[in-house]
């Protein structure tokens, strides 16, 4: 039962997924009224030169990533050496097990000194569930796994921050910004990726071609929208009106990244002022509905969601765009693609195969 | 290379135990009364019946039409809490020439009202689900055009039954009837009842989805729903983690405990389906009340041995917002006279 399901799914999730990257954004109605000719597997396989294994790498680099800013965040370790801390709340110790690619060392961040219940055990889990996300991709690819690649989850941070405050001038994260300074400042950090982490499993999932893989990818989305919904509500509490500057914070960050996906997407990189030449991402800050609630009128509301207000269908995006994102634009120069793509996050670059995403 | 089937192993055993299951001991069932009244006493009963196999011929409309179902109840839900009214007309009615045999039903009211002595911010995000559960009725039916259903009849005064039967009553107050229009933190543990359901409905229903609705693109907008869903059901279970902290205790803030009273009860529904929550096989994830720094909270629902989210079966959906455990049950709950579904009967 489940293997034809996902046989299924897995070919409607590709020609959908082509569809979704040929016309970029555009709404699902579109979508829906676009019909293609040909089968999704033949289309798949037309353009395809990477397999499932080069999806799961690149969804485990990016793992690697999230999983050892939420360790350092909430325990002061990295996700394959265990402390007291980590210990204590049950983390699991994550054995580097991937041999594919050159393997690096994680570089900056310490553990948090958290002062509020509320973030300190969102951040626990958090971690957790990151770990768990790390072992479960290693175990399923094996000996093809990716060796975790060099990390800077410490002076990326400032990079990405003046980089956000060029796309979104009025934001004005501090030069010295740093996500392990305080509950609020973590937080912040952990917006920089959780969206992400849910467009990309959104987006790499269409690529996948074993029904098995999908399901869980489609597990793990579901997992890092949560993700991404804690975050989004938490700040959205300590900073209601945003007098405290935070939903500044997150226009500005979530401007960065639609300016950065939008390279990617279109090859050339939009004016600060025109980053949502395609609709891509959203801060925190409220809107007021384009349509009328019911019978009633239009009203002004929060941006827990990140989507796209015509349909409210999340975002997704391809895998150059989340290259770009956590490389800040080393995906892409000009208008040409640049590979391996290298800056921010992954100064190495990510680890992949021959044909893989990095 | 393997592949993840192993990791998933307990997943698709579970799917495979759904499919073949031959009994089900059912528990309690929930009678809605479907008078407008929020009062009325529950009828529960105690059956054991046997499940009946059946292979399903059915459309990627059906498909649709089963989330426009779950969308519309959302919407209504939410669209009374933040404004007072529910879904204008032209989202409810069968579209221009639609031929199925659907019919367009009335929403049973109850006490179902703008929620009072909201905040400015707790208002600001009420809109914002109603508007996106709205949106997600407009676009399904967008993309259904004239094959979408009509909006079913639907009973918002089944929060009061449901509300006795997960003995979220006495848990919250210690008297009175459950009414989640009547504070906001009542409005969280009402939202809580569909929220997990509603990623898990996605999850579930999107493989039924066949090849030919590859070309519509039915499949990213379900994935791209799944998320928001998630956002939702984040939303909900972060402000009732994050209100009991600040109560500082399970008694001073009770609405948590409601909640997890909840989830059991939705467990007891599917039973067959799912097992009691914090045991294996349960599609539940119970909040926790973190007391410390060094201790995890418990925002995500997902499997704990992977942190990979959780999948229900059209049957498991129908189960809960039906209120009944029984297999061969067409109607009742939130849904007097069933979902407009190829799936409203149960057959698991």
């Amino acid at each position: 039962m489940a293997n034809q399901e996902t046989q299924l799914l897995d070919e409607i999730i590709v020609t959908s997924r082509r569809k979704m990257l040929t016309f970029g954004a555009a709404s699902l109605a579109g979508l829906v009224a676009a019909a293609t000719t040909k089968s999704a597997s033949a289309q798949a396989a037309a353009v395809a030169s990477y397999d499932d294994q080069d999806i799961l790498n690149f969804a485990l680099n990016l793992e690697y990533l999230e999983a050892n800013f939420y360790y350092m965040a909430a325990f002061g370790t990295t996700i394959d050496v265990a402390n007291a801390a980590s210990t204590a709340a049950g983390a699991p110790q994550v054995s580097l097990t991937g041999t594919v690619g050159t393997a690096g060392t994680v570089s900056g961040g310490s553990k948090v000194p958290f002062t509020t219940i509320e973030v300190a055990s969102y951040a626990i889990e958090t971690a957790i569930e990151e770990g768990k996300h790390v072992a479960t991709l290693l175990m399923a690819l094996g000996g093809a796994a990716a060796a975790q690649p060099a990390i800077n989850i410490g002076t990326s941070f400032q990079t990405l921050a003046a980089a956000a405050n060029q796309a979104q001038p009025s934001g004005n994260i501090p030069s010295s910004f740093s996500p392990y300074a305080s509950d609020v400042t973590f937080l912040v950090g952990a917006y920089v990726f959780e969206d992400v982490g849910v467009t990309a499993y959104h987006g790499a999932a269409s690529l996948l071609t074993m029904s098995s893989n999908l399901t869980v990818a489609a597990g793990i989305l579901s997992v890092e929208a949560y993700h991404a919904g804690l975050i989004r509500t938490t700040l959205n509490y300590l900073d209601p009106d945003g007098s405290m500057g935070l939903l500044g914070y997150t226009n500005s960050i979530s401007n960065l990244r639609a300016v950065l996906a939008n390279q990617a997407l279109l090859g050339v990189l939009p004016s600060p002022t025109s980053y949502d030449a395609v609709p891509d991402d959203y801060g925190l800050s409220s809107f007021t509905t384009p349509k009328p609630l019911g019978g009633s009128m239009a009203a002004t509301a929060t941006r827990i969601v990140d989507a796209n207000p015509a349909n409210v269908v999340a975002f997704a995006r391809n895998p150059t765009q989340v290259l770009n994102i956590v490389t800040g634009g080393g995906a892409v120069n000009g208008t040409t693609a640049v590979s391996p793509a290298k800056g921010v996050f992954f100064p190495a670059g990510l680890n992949a195969g021959p044909n893989g995403f990095k | 290379m393997k592949t993840l089937d192993q990791l998933v192993e307990k997943a698709l055993s579970r799917r495979s135990f759904l499919a073949s299951a031959s009994a089900v001991t059912a528990s309690v069932v929930v009678s809605g009364c479907g008078g407008g009244s929020s009062t009325t006493t529950p009828t529960p009963t105690t059956t054991t019946t046997p499940v009946t196999t059946s292979t399903a011929a059915y459309s990627d409309a059906d498909v649709l039409n089963f989330a426009l179902n779950l969308e519309y109840l959302e919407a209504q839900f939410y669209l009374y809490a933040a404004t007072g009214g529910g879904l204008a007309s032209a989202d409810t009615s069968a579209p221009t020439g639609y031929t199925g045999t659907y019919t367009e039903g009335s929403v049973t009211v109850g006490s179902a009202a703008q929620v009072p002595g909201l905040t400015s911010a707790q208002q600001e995000i009420l809109n914002e689900i109603a508007f996106e559960e709205q949106t997600h009725v407009q676009f399904l039916r967008s993309a259904l055009g004239p094959a979408a259903v009509p909006m079913p009849a639907i009973d918002l005064s089944f929060f009061g039954p449901l509300g006795v039967a997960a003995k979220v009553t006495t848990a919250a107050t210690g008297a009175g009837s459950f009414n989640p229009f009547s504070s906001f933190d009542y409005f969280l543990v009402g939202a809580f009842i569909f929220e997990d359901v509603g990623v898990t409905a996605y999850s579930g229903a999107a493989p039924l989805i066949t090849a030919a609705g590859v070309s519509a693109g039915y499949l990213t907008a379900a994935a791209g729903i799944l998320a928001v869903e998630a956002y939702h059901a984040a939303y909900v279970r972060t402000s009732l983690t994050a209100r009991a902290i600040a109560a500082g205790s399970a008694s001073a803030y009770p609405y948590l405990n409601a909640a997890n009273m909840v989830e059991a009860l939705r467990a007891t529904l599917t039973v067959g389906a799912s097992a009691a929550p914090s045991t294996a096989g349960s599609v539940e994830t119970l909040l926790v009340l973190p007391t410390n720094l060094t201790t995890p909270s418990a925002i995500v629902a997902a499997d704990p041995s992977n942190a990979v989210g959780f999948a229900r079966t059209v049957n498991q959906v129908h189960h809960i917002v039906y209120g009944s455990p029984t297999v061969g049950v067409a109607k009742g709950g939130f849904f007097p006279n069933g979902t407009n579904s190829i799936f409203a009967t149960t057959t698991a």
